[in-house]
């Protein structure tokens, strides 16, 4: 077991290190001379040579790498020109808002596919089962942004049901006193029923929008781990016993279907994330996501920079993780 | 029972036929049967190949062009002059359209053969001389691997600048990993098998034995993996070129043409941002449900997943 | 339909099939599996089903416990058990009578039992629903008894393991010990030793045999393993195409197989006597598609008694029961008579 892990780790680890290296080229190797962009395409040779300096440029390679993972690590992630303000404190203010939806997406997308898989798995039902693959088909085809833009022009400009691309809250609704940072917890928890109904209400398509993707995935995953299961000997044995089709499923499919489902954990947040970038541009969600669209725009290199780097730190850390915890849960890995 | 649905009486037909060495239009013929009779091919493919054929032939016979900018005619509805309508700058959407699919589709097609050669070699690699070579480029793989495919492409457009061609190459690189470690699995399995042992007794060359007793083996393999790839690069051109690091504005790109459309759709002017996203649609959709199909025929064990 | 062999101790039967019949609906059309089969159990009895695989033989006891899942249905059929008709088509009521009266030990050990569930749990689950007011503990301490009953050491401590910490002898003995945990009167064992071997199939059959002797009760046996038949078995029904093509006493089959398909099973099994002559014979073609079935007997393409004649061909078979009503043999042949009473002339002085 702890060998496992330490093997795991060791792997995590070179994984990491390599892609802080294909980063470290293509975010600061490649795009040529980074004093060049801060000191501006006029400025006197000998100004540029002043902020290379400074900024350690003349160093082999190996230094300035040395340097570029250090404060990275440290958090030092540098300034953002676009918006005057350091990367840290510009991502920092656009955080919770991306965590709130990607949560709310997430859950969406989880709950769904639990339930779509089982509708599809749990009795032979050729035709629910069909739509069901055909909404993962679909959902894992079609441009995350082109249906968020597809939805806004049904509910709200078509029928007008729910709002428009205006961000987290209407413009006349104040947003509830900060202490999760989640406008629908911290409505709830003063008591702000409207403003909770107005966060909900705005969370709706952006939501379903970002979900989709993952819902998709996961409910192929899981109706595909069902039916094996489901067509497993022991779950026969189960039935011989006399437990009935619903416990058997609940108690023995379910659980045997949802272990491999866990290792999904990472493509998960890797739809996640990169459909933050593409989701939040449409609805004006003012997260991080909408942030880097925008910074690729103005050419603020900074933030694109630190999001990709910190994606991909997320990324690993999270594939570590479900690989550990896979082998605390499943017993077979467990043990042997 | 249900996997056996999956199994039309049409591929035994192939596989019989095959064995008494048809002429190569004979082979043609019977794919052709093959893929139209069956459900799922065939729509996929006649919708693939119907875009395959816009983009070719669209412009022989629409002869609008896609950058032609007419003020008089901004934001126009679609009706029998302009099919799909006008955008902001009066641009005929249907032009732009044709040239989003020549676009997409050449990309995909560009990304997957580089993709596929580059992986492939790679995968073979590592798996017929294994030690060092192996270690080395599988460490490549799992760090291409440690980034979400698409933050990776947007890292190589920073580093290298946007554009069609700098987006192709980071889609490409993501897309290495996917050929090189199922084809390295693949070869690692077909060298313990028999023949091969056979063949590498008889004193045959590595080279010789790569090319002539194992890469045959892998084509099947190969395609559904390219097949896939297709609809992924296609998504993925999309989705830079919307977010700006792919084509640049005024190039008709579907991606980009999503964001023009943006700020008119919520005004009624839907239809510059609809059309592209349904190219969209379309191309990734057959070109999953094609691989998807492929991998279930030529792939028995995956069957019984559908 | 069948009949089912009348034995002289009929008052003794436990499990009587009546017309069951089987389909499943696939992409050749509607298959069925189990056409309109009958058997009768007693008491304690051990029978075996032997048939090549996709004979239906799995499919009939899947139908018994009323466990057929769709695309496949139950067409006809009743289950005569413990002295009335159980409702085995009603999966509601089922369950009051699955792994109570009747219960299942399934083919294949490695993937019999849930991987990430404990053996305890496994084996406690089917007490706690059939017995109301046991307690977990109590439920624990029968579980413990169960598997020392099929012989695991430690049981105690094993309970908490999981099934791939055991052998598969064990697993096997694991299955005995779940199917028995309420004391049913019938086990239908699906294959339960083909993949172990030999040792251990043979370990395995000691404590079934041990347990049948023990607490009385009876076992179907299904299997396409000849040998395993004549060691453990009292009474065999050969199973082909979806029917009984042959029923008899176990000694009665081995000595004397009436029907020919029954003769070419045998002939089909390895034995060093055969050996030494150097061929293994085997049943020419390959067991009949059930969607296209042949209009006469469905045996006759591989028959080596009635390919090509007439009656073979466009009529089917009845049942016909020949012997001493002591010691009755059913076959569905048409030729089964003369068949029965030329080997008699051979019997004596030809044991196999």
């Amino acid at each position: 077991m702890l060998r496992t892990v330490i093997n795991k780790l060791v792997g995590s680890v070179a994984a990491i290190f390599g892609a802080s290296i294909i980063s470290f080229v293509f975010l600061r190797v490649l795009p040529g001379n980074p004093a060049r962009l801060i000191v501006g395409p006029l400025a006197p040779a000998s100004s540029l040579l002043s902020v290379e300096k400074q900024m350690g440029l003349d160093q082999p390679v190996i230094v300035q790498y040395g340097r570029y993972m250090t404060s990275f690590l440290r958090g030092d992630w540098g300034f953002s020109y676009g918006a005057g303000v350091p990367v840290t404190t510009e991502m920092a203010s656009r955080l919770p808002a991306s965590l709130e939806l990607g949560f709310y997406a997430f859950l969406l997308a989880f709950v769904a596919a639990v339930i779509c898989a089982l509708l599809a798995t749990y009795r032979y039902r050729p035709v629910t089962d069909g739509v069901v693959r055909g909404t993962a088909f679909f959902g894992l085809s079609v441009p995350p942004f082109w249906f968020g833009l597809l939805a806004l022009l049904l509910f709200f400009a078509t029928w007008g049901i729910l709002p428009g691309p205006e961000g987290r809250l209407s413009t006349s609704t104040t947003p509830p006193p900060s202490i999760t940072h989640f406008y629908t917890i911290d409505a709830l928890l003063h008591g702000q029923l409207s403003t909770f109904v107005d966060a909900v209400r705005h969370l709706i398509l952006p939501a379903i929008t970002l979900g989709l993707a993952p819902f998709s995935y996961l409910v192929r995953l899981l109706r595909a781990n069902l039916l094996d299961v489901s067509r497993e000997p022991f779950i026969i044995v189960v039935r011989s016993k006399g437990i009935g089709r619903f416990l058997a499923f609940a108690r023995h499919a379910l659980p045997n279907a949802f272990l491999p489902t866990l290792t999904a954990a990472g493509l998960v947040l890797a739809q996640l994330l990169s459909g933050s970038v593409l989701v939040e541009k449409v609805f004006n969600w003012p997260g991080v996501g909408a942030l880097v669209t925008d910074s690729i725009l103005r050419q603020d290199n900074a933030i694109v920079q630190t999001f990709i780097l910190l994606s991909a730190t997320a990324y690993v850390v999270v594939n570590l993780v479900v690989d550990i915890l896979y082998g605390v849960i499943d017993p077979r890995v467990r043990i042997s | 029972m249900k996997a056996s649905v999956h199994a039309p009486p049409e591929a035994t037909v192939l596989i019989r036929r095959r064995r008494v060495r048809p002429t190569r239009w004979a082979t043609v013929r019977h794919a052709t049967q093959f893929v139209l009779g069956d459900r799922a091919l065939a729509p996929a493919t006649l919708l693939l190949l119907a875009l395959v054929v816009l983009a070719i032939f669209g412009p022989l016979v629409w002869s609008k062009d896609s950058l032609g900018i007419d003020i008089g005619n901004t934001l126009q509805a679609p009706t029998v002059t302009h099919p799909m309508g006008t955008d902001g700058v009066g641009r005929d959407i249907l032009a732009r359209f044709i040239g989003g699919a020549r676009i997409s589709l050449l990309t995909g097609l560009v990304v997957v053969l580089a993709g596929a050669t580059l992986g492939s070699a790679i995968g073979v690699m590592a798996g017929y001389y294994g030690r060092w070579v192996d270690a080395v480029l599988m460490r490549i793989m799992d760090a291409i691997l440690a980034f979400p495919p698409l933050i990776l492409a947007m890292a190589v457009t920073v580093g290298l600048g946007v554009g069609v061609t700098t987006a192709a190459i980071g889609i490409t690189l993501t897309s290495v990993p996917f050929y090189a470690r199922l084809l390295r699995s693949e070869v690692v399995r077909l060298r313990t098998l028999p023949f091969v042992e056979a063949a590498s007794a008889l004193g045959a060359t590595q080279r010789r034995i790569i090319l002539r007793h194992i890469v045959p083996h892998l084509s099947s393999t190969l395609l559904v993996q390219a097949a896939s790839v297709f609809g992924y690069a296609v998504l993925s051109l999309a989705a830079l070129g919307f977010v700006g690091l792919g084509a640049q504005v005024p190039t008709p790109e579907w991606g980009s043409m999503i964001t023009d459309g943006m700020q008119y759709t919520l005004t009624g002017q839907w239809w510059i941002g609809v059309f592209p996203g349904l190219g969209l649609l379309v191309a990734v959709t057959a070109t999953s449900l094609i691989s998807d199909r492929l991998r279930d025929i030529l792939d028995p064990r995956g069957q019984a997943r559908g | 339909m069948n009949t089912p062999v009348e034995q002289p101790t009929s008052d003794d039967a436990v499990l009587r099939v009546q017309h069951m019949r089987t389909e499943f609906v696939g992409d050749q059309g509607v298959v069925a599996a189990v056409r309109d089969v009958g058997m009768t159990v007693n008491r304690a009895e051990k029978v075996g089903i032997v048939g090549e695989s996709g004979s239906g033989k799995s499919a009939l006891a899947l139908s018994i416990l009323g466990l057929i899942e769709p695309p496949g249905r139950i067409v006809s059929g009743s289950v005569w058990l413990n002295g009335r008709d159980i409702p085995f088509r009603d999966d509601r009521e089922m369950r009051r009578i699955r792994g109570k009266e009747i219960s299942l030990i399934f083919q294949d050990p490695m993937s019999s039992l849930d991987p990430v569930k404990n053996i305890g749990d496994q084996i406690i689950e089917g007490i706690v629903w059939h017995q109301q007011g046991v307690s977990r503990r109590q439920a624990r301490k029968q579980a413990v008894e169960l598997l020392q009953d099929v012989e695991i050491p430690n049981a105690e401590r094993r309970l908490h393991d999981y099934p791939h910490q055991y052998s598969g002898g064990m697993r096997q003995r694991i299955m005995i010990a779940i199917a028995l945990a309420n004391e049913p009167s019938v086990i239908i064992a699906d294959e339960p030793t083909t993949a172990l071997d030999v040792l251990t199939q043979a370990q395995v059959l000691d404590v079934l045999q041990r347990l049948v002797t023990e607490r009385q009760v009876a076992v179907i046996l299904i299997t396409h393993n000849l040998g395993i038949v004549a060691e453990f078995c009292d009474k065999v029904q050969v199973m082909y195409a979806g029917r009984f093509v042959e029923q008899s006493m176990v000694d009665e089959i081995f000595y004397r197989p009436t029907h020919p398909y029954t003769e070419a099973l045998l002939e089909s099994v390895p034995r060093p006597d055969r050996l030494e002559r150097g061929i293994l014979p085997s049943i020419p073609g390959s067991p009949p598609n059930l969607a296209r079935l042949p209009a006469g007997c469905s045996f006759e393409p591989r028959c080596s008694v009635g390919h090509g004649k007439q009656i073979c061909k466009e009529q089917v078979p009845v049942s016909l029961t020949v012997g001493s009503p002591m010691r009755p043999v059913v076959a569905e042949c048409h030729f089964a008579r003369e068949r029965f009473e030329h080997s008699a002339q051979h019997v004596e002085g030809a044991p196999v």
